[in-house]
Order: C-alpha cells, then sequence, then structure tokens
C-alpha cells in the first residue's frame, strides 16, 4: 500500500482517447477482442451455476441421461415440493438471515475498535495483538475444532444462536483490513476533533467510522457471506432443528441415505438463491466497494 | 506490515511460555472404568424430566421414530429432545460434545465402540438376563469380551439385491424366487443381459462401502476379521472375491467412474438404480421405504448371489445410552423402552426394519407393503456365515472397512495388483486391530 | 503490504494510556476465547494420544515422529504442495490478466464483474455438488462442451492425475473474482500520469504493461499472493463435495487427512492435531516468506 496522502495531487488529464469505444467511434480491434474474451470468460464461470440451476428442474431419470440435456426437456417441480415438503424452509432461512446479521454487526463492531487503536494509538503490545491476529489468519477451523467446542460448551452457548453468532464475530482478516484502511486516514482529522474537545469514542463513532465506510462495506459483505455459507462450526454447535441454519439443515436433508441426488440439488439451489439475490441488488456497490481499494 | 524484531522476541518468548504453561494435560487422562454396580429404573419417576436423543436416519425411519417417542413421552411425561445429524457427521458431532461435556442421555450410532468408556451397561440396570431378549447375532455386536452390553440393538441389517423386474421383464430373464440360489457367473449374466436389453449403462450399482463389499468377501468364504477378533482375510479367497468385483469395474458392468468418484465418502448408488441405469443394485432393507414410495417401476429383493457361500453381510445399528449425560437413567429406561417387543415391532412396520428381538424374530414382523421383499432379506441373515457377525462386533471393523475401500480402490484405478493389495490390507488391519485394543 | 510504521508513531497520545486497550478489548475477548486459548490447547493436545478427545495419554513427540515417518503423510504433503502451487499460480495469473482486461472495459463492466465475482458467494458445500455434476465424464455439463470440440471424455474426477487439475480449477473458480477485485483496486491506484508520459513516449500497450504496470503492480500481487496461499491450504470442503479425496487419495489434501485423523476410526486426535501444529508452522513460514519477497520489491 502506498501511502496515499503523500501522493501529489492528481492532474486532472484531459480525457484520452483511449476510450475510443464510448465516444462513438469505430471501436479498434483490440477493444473487440478485450470484450469478447470477457464475455466468454463470464458465460464460462457463470455458465456451471446457471446449468446447476436449470437441472435442478429435471428428473431423477433425466438427470441421469448419457449425453446430458442443457435444460430441463420435461420440466418438473417434484424436486422442489417432495423436497421442501421434507423441509423447514422458513425456519432455516429465518435463523440463517439472524445469524449472518446479528454476526455482521458485531464483527463490524468489535473488528474496527480493535482495527483503530491498532492503526492509530502507540501502546504497549500493539506489534504483539497484531502479529497474534495475522497469524490467527493460518489457522483453519477444522483443526480446533474440539478446543473451541469444549470453550463454548462451558460457557453454556451450545445449541443456541448465541453460540454461531459470537465465537467467529472476531475475524482476525476483518482486524486486518479496517487497519490497513485506517492508516491511510490522516491523523489531522482525529487531532482536531480532539481539540474541539470530544471524547475518544465519540470520535472513533462520529468521525473515523463514516471515513471507513468504503472499507467496512467490504468487510461486511465478507461476513455475510462467511456467516451465511457457515457449515462446520454451526453443524457442531445447532444442535435442536430450532437453531439450525440453512447449511446444516441441508446437509442433514441429504445426509439421509434414501434421498435421491435431484432433491439435494433443489434445496441446494434454493439455499443459495437468497446471497445470489443480496448480491445482484448490491453488487454496484460490493465491486466498488472492493475496487476503490479498501482492500489493500 | 510494522513488525519489529523486539516485538517478535516477544512473541516467540510468548509462545514458548504458553507451551511451558500447556503442559498440563487437555484433560483427564485414560483410567481403566470403574464397574458399576445394577441401578433400579422406575419409570414412574421420569415425570418433568427431559434429555435428548441424537439420532441419524436413512429417511423413512424418522417419522416412525418420532411416533415411538410420542408414546414414551405420553406414558412417562418425560420430554424427549429428537436431534437429527447426517449421518456422515454423526462421529464428529458426538466427539464434540464428548469433549464439551454436553453429551446427549441416548444416541444411535453403527458402533459403539469409538464412544467406549462414555457408555452405560445395560446390564446393570435391565439385569444379566436382559441381552437374552435379542437374537444372539445381534446382541453380539453390542457386547465387549468381559459380557458388558454397551448398546442395545434397534435394527439388524443384511446386505443384499434389488431388481427391477420390469426391465427383467422386458429382457425376458426371469426374476429369482426368494428360494433361488444363483451363483455370481449367472447372477453377473443375468444382470449384464438385462442391461443390454434395456440400454442400460451398467449392469450393477452397488454403494461404495466397506460393508457393501464384505458382502462379497463373504460369500467367498473370508472376512476381514476372523472369530478371534485377530485379522482375518485368507489371502487366496479375498484375491479371488476382489479380482471378480475388479473385473466387473473393469469392464464397466459397475460404473468404475462412480466407484472412483466416491473417494472416502460414503457413496449410495440408490440413485443409479431409481434413474434406470442399471437393473441390479446391491444394497440393503434400509432402501425398502424409500423404493416403497418413490421407484417408478417394479421392483423386487431377491437372494445374494454364491460363491463359497450363500448369504449377504450383516450390519447393525444400535442405541447407546451415555453414563455422563444429565439423566442417564433416563436414558436406559428410554432405550430398553424403545425396544420392548410392541414399540420395537411398531418401528420396524413403519420404516422397514429388521426385528433384533427373538420374539419378534419368531413371530415375524408383518410389514404393511413389500412384506415378501423383506422375507427375502430376512431369509438371507440364516444363510449367512457366522462369522460376519463376529466381524462387525470387532472393535476393528468400521476402521478395517474403510481400509479395504482405501486400498481397493488402488487396484480399481490400476495402481496396484489385487495381491499387493490383500497383502497390504493384511499388514494394515492387524495394526488397526493392535491399536483398538 | 506496507504500511509505514511512521504513521501511527507520529501520533502519539500515550496520556490516554487506558483508550486503547479499551478499544480492543472486546476484540481481543472474544478472539482469545474462541480461537487463542483452543489453538494453544490444540498445540498442547498434539502430545498427547487420544481416541476420543476427553480423556488423554501423554505420549511425548511421538505423534510427531508418526506422521513424519509415515509414508501416506508424504504422499498428502505432496499433492498439498502441487495444489496450492497450481491454485496460486493459476489465480494469481488469471487475477491480473483478468484485471487488466476489465479496466480497460468501459463498457458493461459492472456486470461482467458481477458475473466474476458470483462463484465467491455460493457455498464451498455446493460449489462441490455443483462442479461434481458438471464434470462427470458421461453426464457432466462440461465433457458435452468438450467432446463437441472434439477432445473426447476426459475423466476429470477419475483420473488421478486430472482429478488434481480438476480442484486446482474448480478451486480458482471460486476465487478469482475475487483476487480480480483486489487487482483491479490496486491497477486503478496506479497514476494515471505515468502510463501518460510513457504513451508520449511512444511505448506500446504491452512495453507499458510490462514495464509500468506489472512492476507497479507488485505489492497488490504480493497481497494476492499471501491470500491465495493461505486459501491453498485451508481447502477442504469443496473437495471433500466434490472428489471425497478421491479417486484413491489423489486430492486427500493435508485438511482432510488432519480430519479423518480425527475424526473417522480409528480415531488418533493427537496425532491430527500434530498434523495440525506442522500445517500452522507451514503456512506461517510461507506466508513470513512472501512479506519478505514482498518488503524487498518494495525496497527496489
Amino acid at each position: 500500500m502506498t501511502a496515499r496522502l503523500e501522493e501529489p495531487p492528481r492532474v486532472v488529464a484531459p480525457p484520452t482517447t483511449r476510450w475510443a469505444s464510448t465516444s462513438g467511434k469505430t471501436p479498434s480491434v483490440g477493444a473487440i477482442a478485450r470484450t469478447t474474451v470477457l464475455i466468454v470468460g463470464a458465460i464460462i464461470v457463470v455458465a456451471p451455476l446457471v446449468w446447476a440451476g436449470l437441472s435442478s428442474f429435471k428428473s431423477q431419470a433425466e438427470l441421469a441421461a448419457q449425453p446430458p440435456t442443457l435444460y430441463p426437456h420435461d420440466f418438473t417441480f417434484d424436486n422442489y415440493t417432495t423436497g421442501l415438503a421434507a423441509f423447514d424452509f422458513p425456519r432455516y432461512l429465518l435463523n440463517s438471515t439472524i445469524v449472518t446479521v446479528a454476526a455482521t454487526l458485531l464483527t463490524l463492531l468489535i473488528n474496527s475498535m480493535a482495527a483503530y487503536a491498532l492503526a492509530k494509538y502507540n501502546f504497549r503490545g500493539r506489534d504483539l495483538l497484531f502479529l497474534i491476529t495475522l497469524s490467527a489468519i493460518m489457522i483453519p477451523l477444522q483443526v480446533i475444532l474440539l478446543p473451541i467446542y469444549q470453550v463454548v460448551s462451558s460457557l453454556g452457548m451450545t445449541n443456541s444462536l448465541l453460540g454461531l453468532i459470537i465465537p467467529p464475530a472476531a475475524t482476525p482478516t476483518g482486524v486486518f483490513l479496517l487497519r490497513q484502511y485506517m492508516l491511510t486516514l490522516p491523523d489531522e482529522t482525529i487531532e482536531a476533533a480532539r481539540i474541539d474537545g470530544a471524547g475518544e469514542f465519540r470520535i472513533f463513532w462520529q468521525v473515523v467510522l463514516p471515513l471507513c465506510r468504503p472499507a467496512l462495506a467490504v468487510l461486511a459483505i465478507f461476513s455475510v457471506i462467511w456467516r451465511w455459507n457457515d457449515f462446520l462450526w454451526p453443524l457442531i454447535v445447532a444442535q435442536d432443528e430450532s437453531v439450525q441454519t440453512l447449511p446444516v439443515a441441508i446437509a442433514r436433508f441429504a445426509g439421509q441415505q434414501a434421498i435421491p441426488f435431484s432433491q439435494i440439488l433443489a434445496v441446494s439451489v434454493m439455499s443459495i438463491i437468497p446471497v445470489i439475490i443480496v448480491f445482484l441488488i448490491l453488487q454496484r456497490h460490493i465491486i466498488s466497494g472492493l475496487v476503490k481499494g479498501a482492500v489493500k | 506490515m510494522l513488525i519489529r524484531s523486539r516485538s517478535l522476541a516477544t512473541a516467540v518468548a510468548g509462545v514458548l511460555a504458553l507451551a511451558l504453561t500447556a503442559g498440563c494435560a487437555p484433560g483427564p487422562l485414560e483410567q481403566s472404568d470403574s464397574p458399576s454396580g445394577p441401578v433400579t429404573v422406575d419409570f414412574g419417576s421420569f415425570k418433568g424430566k427431559r434429555m435428548t436423543y441424537l439420532y441419524f436416519t436413512d429417511g423413512p425411519d424418522l417419522d416412525a421414530t418420532k411416533a415411538a417417542i410420542g408414546r414414551f413421552e405420553q406414558a412417562t411425561g418425560a420430554t424427549v429432545e429428537l436431534q437429527v445429524v447426517p449421518y456422515a457427521e454423526l462421529q464428529r458431532s458426538l466427539q464434540a460434545r464428548i469433549t464439551g461435556d454436553t453429551v446427549p442421555e441416548v444416541a444411535r450410532v453403527q458402533d459403539w465402540h469409538p464412544y467406549a468408556g462414555e457408555l452405560l451397561d445395560f446390564t446393570d440396570y435391565f439385569g444379566k438376563s436382559y441381552p437374552d431378549e435379542f437374537t444372539d447375532g445381534a446382541v453380539s455386536t453390542t457386547r465387549d469380551d468381559a459380557g458388558h452390553m454397551y448398546a442395545v440393538p434397534s435394527d439388524q441389517t443384511i446386505n443384499g439385491p434389488f431388481v427391477n423386474v420390469d426391465a427383467f421383464a422386458k429382457a425376458g430373464v426371469p426374476v429369482p424366487t426368494a428360494t433361488t440360489k444363483w451363483t455370481w457367473p449367472e447372477f453377473v449374466d443375468a444382470a449384464s443381459k438385462v442391461a443390454a436389453a434395456n440400454d442400460m449403462p451398467s449392469a450393477i450399482s452397488v454403494d461404495v462401502s466397506g460393508n457393501r463389499l464384505s458382502t462379497v468377501l463373504s460369500q467367498y468364504g473370508t472376512t476381514l476379521i476372523g472369530a478371534d477378533g485377530q485379522e482375518g482375510l485368507d489371502p487366496a479367497k479375498a484375491e479371488q472375491a476382489l479380482s471378480m468385483v475388479n473385473d466387473l469395474l473393469q469392464q464397466d458392468k459397475i460404473s468404475k467412474d462412480f466407484w472412483l468418484g466416491a473417494g472416502t465418502n460414503y457413496k449410495g448408488g440408490n440413485d443409479a438404480f431409481l434413474a434406470q441405469q442399471a437393473p441390479v443394485y446391491l444394497s440393503g432393507p434400509w432402501q425398502v421405504g424409500a423404493f416403497a414410495k418413490s421407484a417408478p417401476f417394479k421392483w423386487a429383493a431377491v437372494p445374494n448371489p454364491c460363491a463359497a457361500e450363500c448369504g449377504g453381510f450383516p450390519g447393525a445399528k444400535m442405541m447407546v445410552a451415555f453414563s455422563r449425560s444429565k439423566e442417564p437413567t433416563l436414558g436406559a429406561a428410554f432405550v430398553q423402552w424403545m425396544n420392548r417387543t410392541e414399540n420395537q415391532r411398531e418401528i420396524d412396520q413403519a420404516a422397514y426394519w429388521l426385528p433384533t428381538r427373538k420374539d419378534l424374530v419368531a413371530s415375524g414382523v408383518q410389514y404393511p407393503t413389500h412384506n415378501e421383499d423383506m422375507n427375502t432379506f430376512i431369509s438371507q441373515i440364516d444363510e449367512t456365515p457366522a462369522v460376519g457377525f463376529k466381524a462387525i462386533s470387532s472393535p476393528a471393523f468400521t476402521g478395517a472397512a474403510l481400509a479395504l475401500i482405501k486400498e481397493f480402490g488402488k487396484v480399481v484405478a490400476g495402481q496396484e495388483s489385487v495381491a499387493d493389495c490383500v497383502a497390504n490390507l493384511e499388514k494394515e488391519i492387524d495394526q488397526i486391530v493392535k491399536a483398538s485394543k | 503490504m506496507t504500511g509505514r510504521a511512521d504513521a501511527p508513531r507520529r501520533s502519539r497520545f500515550t496520556r490516554r494510556k487506558l483508550v486503547p486497550y479499551l478499544f480492543v478489548l472486546p476484540n481481543m475477548v472474544v478472539f482469545g476465547l474462541f480461537t487463542i486459548w483452543p489453538a494453544i490447547n490444540g498445540f498442547n493436545i498434539s502430545f498427547y494420544d487420544s481416541a476420543n478427545g476427553r480423556t488423554f495419554r501423554p505420549v511425548g513427540t511421538d505423534n510427531y515422529h508418526r506422521i513424519l515417518g509415515n509414508d501416506e503423510f508424504w504422499t498428502v504433503a505432496r499433492h498439498t504442495i502441487v495444489f496450492v502451487v497450481g491454485f496460486v499460480v493459476a489465480s494469481t495469473v488469471l487475477a491480473t490478466v483478468l484485471a487488466l482486461l476489465l479496466n480497460g472495459q468501459k463498457r458493461g463492466r459492472g456486470a461482467l464483474s458481477a458475473a466474476y465475482f458470483l462463484p465467491v458467494v455460493v457455498s464451498p458445500v455446493v460449489v462441490g455438488l455443483i462442479w461434481n455434476a458438471a464434470l462427470q465424464r458421461q453426464t457432466g455439463l462440461v465433457n458435452s462442451v468438450v467432446s463437441a470440440l472434439g477432445f473426447g471424455q476426459p475423466a476429470w474426477l477419475i483420473d488421478p492425475n486430472l482429478a488434481l487439475i480438476s480442484v486446482i480449477l474448480v478451486g480458482v473458480w471460486v476465487h478469482l473474482g475475487f483476487y480480480t477485485m483486489i487487482m483491479l483496486s490496486g491497477l486503478q491506484s496506479i497514476d494515471s500520469s505515468v502510463n501518460e508520459a510513457a504513451t508520449i513516449d511512444g511505448a506500446g500497450t504491452w512495453q507499458k504493461i510490462r514495464l509500468i504496470t506489472l512492476p507497479l503492480l507488485r505489492p497488490t500481487t504480493m497481497v494476492v499472493i499471501t491470500l491465495a496461499t493461505i486459501a491453498g491450504f485451508q481447502a477442504f470442503d469443496f473437495i471433500f463435495t466434490l472428489t471425497g479425496g478421491g479417486p484413491v487419495g489423489a486430492t486427500t489434501l493435508i485438511i482432510q487427512y488432519i480430519y479423518e485423523n480425527g475424526f473417522t476410526p480409528p480415531i488418533a486426535y493427537g496425532l491430527a492435531s500434530a498434523a495440525a501444529v506442522i500445517l500452522f508452522l507451514v503456512i506461517f513460514a510461507v506466508t513470513f516468506l512472501n512479506y519478505l519477497v514482498g518488503r524487498r520489491t518494495e525496497a527496489m
């Protein structure tokens, strides 16, 4: 990350002729080639998802057909109706939503507080805390599952939504990301607020956080993706059906030895539709947030 | 990243210090079980108490279990929380709960050995003669060498083939009856003919599972674990059996892609059978309930093919109660109640399970449909060599079955000869047996 | 990653001694309880033997000796290294190319970016399921295209070498959108006047990319390489539903090895913990190396 504050102010260059295609002139060969490559690439990336979505409307026999059909020839909702009959979709959707929203809010709050201290204060143990945080990004959850469960269980948080929300909230990636962003904030702004007599927490809340909006947005997106798709941890902690999230419920459904693949596919497709909708609605902000240099 | 060397040194020192302080044991040290004495169970004392039943399901049995739980709650006034986990995650879920001291009162499992030391002994609660209520084969999977009964057999499984009757009819191949004795070559021949006549890509569909592969070993007269609890493979017989299966895979009579694509996961062949990709399916009676509901063609259970021996290979599902749960006595009582004659009969009927109680086996269970198919499976139990029941009661069997799938996969992929596979298996199983002691 | 140390050091507000500690406290409590303490515990367990995770028998460094002397572990390690290298190289190169292309594209850039980013939001378990169906030799989407192009029906999930490649490709598919956006952000922070000056000096597009853009992009590339390395070592969920680690262990990577030792019979919980410690040390070492390389290139 280059310290962007030290960059000289950019000279606003007059529009160059590089973007010939948008300025009404005939697009160059290069531009056509580039657009073609990008579109073909995008089709390749999206195709498996579309195909899976279409396949969930195929009958079991058609799914097994050789060669495969591209789209369902006899369209059936059976996979959805039988799949969903055995499946309390609204409840799992609600649980997933509660966990995702609550965990994301908590993550944003505690991660940004920690990141602020690590970025803008000088205190004993700061570098050590940062180093530990960084190393923790490298610990895979799978390998410390049982010790974590022990802690959660001794706090009495198993089998509750709290046990799904709190333990994963202190994401090291979030602290890292926000700290890097806050390093680029001008100290002068904070100093000025201090001179105005604002309290430390108020400065954080009213001055620093609004300035960090792009980085917070990026972390929020990732937190939503992580928590929505979390599987391993909820599987162990959410024991009653009443607290299970969608991925867990799907795994339980698919884990029955006599369930056909067509139904598993249908339920899986249903589970990714909410995130995809949210993503498509927010994609403009997500992409621009990411690209605006929040991730550095 | 602003990490100065001083703080790096502090960090290293910190980690070392933590390592030293962590020198104390992460949990209680292993010790031998202290024997507990008899406990009296008063079914009238459970009013208002709560317990958890951790369960995995094959599908149709879930509703039957829920109904039985309802009757138990009504009879005792206790509340039973039924928690369902996917079978693949059962082990991990239970292990986590054991480490976290939040064990359920009761769980349905396929093998009690991984939880040894955590389970209560049912003979303490229901007397030394309680095991006698169950068939010898079923009960042998629930006891250790000292005679403790750490589980109650809730249902028995026996592997056997299903055939697509419509497809057989179209090919003009007669469907074998419940008493037919056919050999492996006859079996393969019939399946191939039917597949060809119906344009099906494979002749036989099979679950990728060590237990299913053990069926063939058993039919060829050998087994992973012998009657003495030691590694029990007869190399010549094992080579014969595995070569035969390998040939089927190499000729794609059993889909090689399907077999190799499973990795170390259990993979069910039911999809291929239901989608009419194969006219024959090697599985077991737990499929009957689902097939009865969803198969779009007429099907039947038929006897296993024979080699040196006939019959299938057993499997067991059992209920265990955890001694360190909040309500161990209620847990024990629940298990006993669920396996009383009238309750086991009702679950067996609704879930298409095979009974484990002597009285039910003697009187027979009347299933709502497909009674004949169920009887075909039951008839296979008597045909199965007794050593199979010994084998699955060994603490090393689950591990050995996994090793079988892993090692045989190398043969199928062409990386190893059958002889090497058997030799390696013998070594591996020997180690697993030693480690399980 | 640069983050020059002088920025925070310049702002010395030491009189408010307690404040920073209050700010880090909530995060560090959660973090300490649910990550650090369990990790220390896991480290400790690697010196014990346990078949159930509750009762333990001290065995000293036996678990480490057993792992390091185990052929299967080294096979797994080899596969893991091939996977991580393949994954990191492929995703970094593709992300760079894609970011350069997208950066040049004005019309429809948002929609195209969204399309490339879409797989990031799909749950890993579902990713495995979908690709398992798509890569089937005879019934999959991929081979219906591949065979139409005249390349026959490759056994993507059945041939051991191809399977590892398939797993790498699916891994790239999942993460590519994310890494591309990071590269794109790096590209857009490059001062456009540098490029314009080069254009005036008569430099061609390729020359500009090679001599100006890529060197200036190096810090961002290091970020992507670091993230991809960590993600590569930790890949598990989608592989488990895609291949189950098969065929014959060809795609069994280190996390699955740890998982199988810890959770499938015969259970060797201590051994699994020891393997986890080794994995952590390796990731740590590689990341540190990345950091050193990154710092050196910045100094240049």
